[in-house]
């Protein structure tokens, strides 16, 4: 156990750096940190590459405007889902910020991972903390220049394909890749996977935990979630104190001293550099460094483990820990609503949708045969992931006769049809407009049909009527008859 | 004086640094969502249409980048200004005992 102290006193000299060298760890929670990392990695990397029905499984296609998310097909017009998908993730975070704390910043968000991924690969190439600060403090050599230029190289390329998977997320991968093979990516393509591998490369190269210490907003507004059965990591001080260095075999106790041996480990764990035994503190990313660095400790000095734990205010104060209080009751029934609606809005939401607008150049036109007509340009949208053919008819209008060109318009699969839609009807008792409905039925599928409603112009049945009208003034002479 | 406490804490970050980071940062946030709101319901085609096919206005891609770099610019002139003036402010208004805004 003195080799602890003795290690710790020699690293104490490089402490004081402009740049924080957090200590690498070992334990369960550095475990589940890097399951954690690997996992979500693993799914941003791979989840690209993954084909369903004949295309990506997840795919932005922002040059198409559509939106592929596991066998559905979103288009703009259903850009109110992405909005409560976005309200869900925030109040899952809200969720989880009251029953875990920081759960989020020390094992999901992107910012840690990413830096996570970094950091290791600093390590390979750079060594461990102490080498890594005496590698920087050394003048240039060949073994200097070399290790830096591996680091690089591993950082590049990483951010290179981050960027790359990012893209490929908006472009088809596969065609990416192809086009990256044969140096022929499109300028927009090209800038988008260098400018998202930039800010890789220097969000998790350098930035790391400062992005959550100066720039996360989360960060400032998570305490709002907090209350005293929030699980925070926490130092037992009453345990702890007084600290100090203790000789080998002597009963500290006797010396009056508590538990931690000032060693220093848990910040130099930390990789936002703050000291974890002065209390809670915004910085604190939930990461559990300290905690397994604390316990490595404790086990070698054969003291019990926890003196810097997973806890709640609650419990260091010795009151029992609630799980459920309002605070975590309402943001979970809030939830839970949102995420039911969700699930029922987006397994019943229309798989087509009509827009329907008048023609603008005339009101109406009166025919040969002394019928009504008037014409409406539709928009046919096709959110089903197979074609369909759809045939019009109209309700609340007697005796109403539709004719489209063709018949029956085909619409493929995800896509948006437009067609001139013709409605004539016989004059009506009263003249002007009229309330009617527009309905599109797929043939091969009657359960598919979209509903619009519309304007229909029509002259009074006793109206003198002795010319068509082209446009709205006449409309309006006739109407005065 | 540094104190055996300061050495162990990270060193901070300049104002400046600082302003320089959460201004970038929080109009590049703020620029993501108003890039999606407005090109959910706006597509850069139909805007083109409009506009009578403008030499500047590049294809769809390219209408988006320049969306979302036009949003970033505008609000980080918001949050730039807002930054500037905060911190001006907190010199201007201070007492002799000094800052009395915290």
């Amino acid at each position: 156990m003195s080799s602890v102290v003795e290690h710790v006193a020699s690293d104490a000299l490089y402490v004081a750096q402009q740049k924080v060298y957090p200590r690498e760890v070992t334990g369960r929670f550095r475990r589940l940190r890097t399951i954690a990392a690997t996992s979500l990695l693993g799914i941003f990397y791979g989840m690209a590459w993954l084909q369903w029905q004949g295309h990506q499984v997840v795919l932005f296609d922002l040059p198409a405007r559509k939106f592929y998310i596991f066998g559905l097909t979103f288009l703009p017009q259903d850009f109110f889902f992405l909005t409560w998908l976005l309200i869900l993730a925030a109040l899952s975070l809200f969720f989880v910020t009251a029953l875990a704390g920081r759960l989020w910043c020390g094992y999901a968000c992107p910012q840690t991972v990413w830096t996570d991924a970094f950091v290791w690969l600093e390590r390979i190439t750079e060594g461990k903390r102490a080498q890594r600060m005496k590698l920087d403090k050394a003048p240039w050599s060949v073994n200097k220049a070399w290790r830096k230029t591996a680091k690089q190289i591993l950082w590049i390329s990483l951010a290179l394909y981050t960027g790359f998977t990012f893209v490929g997320y908006f472009t088809p991968i596969r065609l990416l890749l192809a086009e990256i093979i044969h140096v022929d990516t499109g300028p927009w393509e090209t800038f988008w996977v260098l400018f998202y591998g930039a800010a890789t490369y220097g969000n998790a190269g350098y930035l790391r935990e400062q992005v959550c210490k100066y720039m996360c907003p989360y960060a400032r507004f998570q305490s709002a979630m907090f209350d005293k059965h929030t699980l925070i990591i926490t130092y037992d001080a009453d345990r702890g104190e007084p600290r100090g260095s203790r000789g080998r075999g002597l009963g500290y106790k006797a010396e009056g001293l508590g538990d931690c041996i000032d060693c220093t480990l848990c910040v130099q764990a930390c990789p936002t550099g703050i000291d974890i035994r002065k209390g809670l503190q915004y910085e604190c990313i939930a990461c559990a460094a300290c905690i397994d660095a604390c316990d490595s400790v404790m086990d070698k000095m054969k003291y019990q483990r926890g003196l810097v734990r997973y806890s709640t205010q609650a419990a260091v104060e010795g009151n029992a820990p609630h799980v459920l209080r309002p605070r975590t009751l309402i943001y979970g029934l809030i939830l839970g609503a949102l995420f039911v609606g969700f699930v029922y809005a987006i397994t019943h939401r229309d798989l087509v949708q009509t827009d329907v607008l008048r023609d603008r150049n005339a009101l109406y036109r009166e025919l040969d045969d002394g019928r009504i007509e008037n014409v409406y340009a539709v928009r046919v949208i096709n959110k089903d992931d197979r074609p369909h053919d759809f045939r019009f008819s109209v309700e609340q209008l007697p005796n109403a006769q539709v004719e489209s060109d063709p018949v029956l318009v085909h619409v493929a699969a995800a896509t948006v049809a437009s067609v001139a839609l013709r409605v004539s009807a016989a004059p009506l008792a009263n003249g002007g407009g009229h309330d009617i409905r527009i309905i599109a039925t797929a043939s091969d599928a009657p359960q598919l049909r979209a509903v619009s409603k519309a304007r229909f112009f029509s002259l009074a049945v006793d109206a003198e009527h002795t010319r068509g009208s082209d446009d709205f003034g006449d409309f309006h002479e006739q109407r005065r008859h | 004086m540094a104190t055996p406490e300061d050495e162990l804490s990270a060193v901070q970050w300049s104002r400046l640094r600082e302003d320089i980071a959460v201004v970038t940062w929080s109009s590049f946030l703020v620029a993501c969502i108003a890039t999606m709101l407005f090109f959910a319901f706006i597509d850069p085609i139909v805007l083109a249409d409009a506009l009578n096919h403008p030499g500047w206005l590049p294809n769809r891609m390219g209408s988006y980048a320049l969306g979302f770099f036009l949003f970033w610019l505008i609000a980080a002139s918001a949050a730039a200004l807002t930054a500037y003036m905060l911190d001006t402010s907190r010199e201007h208004f201070s007492t002799p005992q000094g800052n009395n805004r915290e």
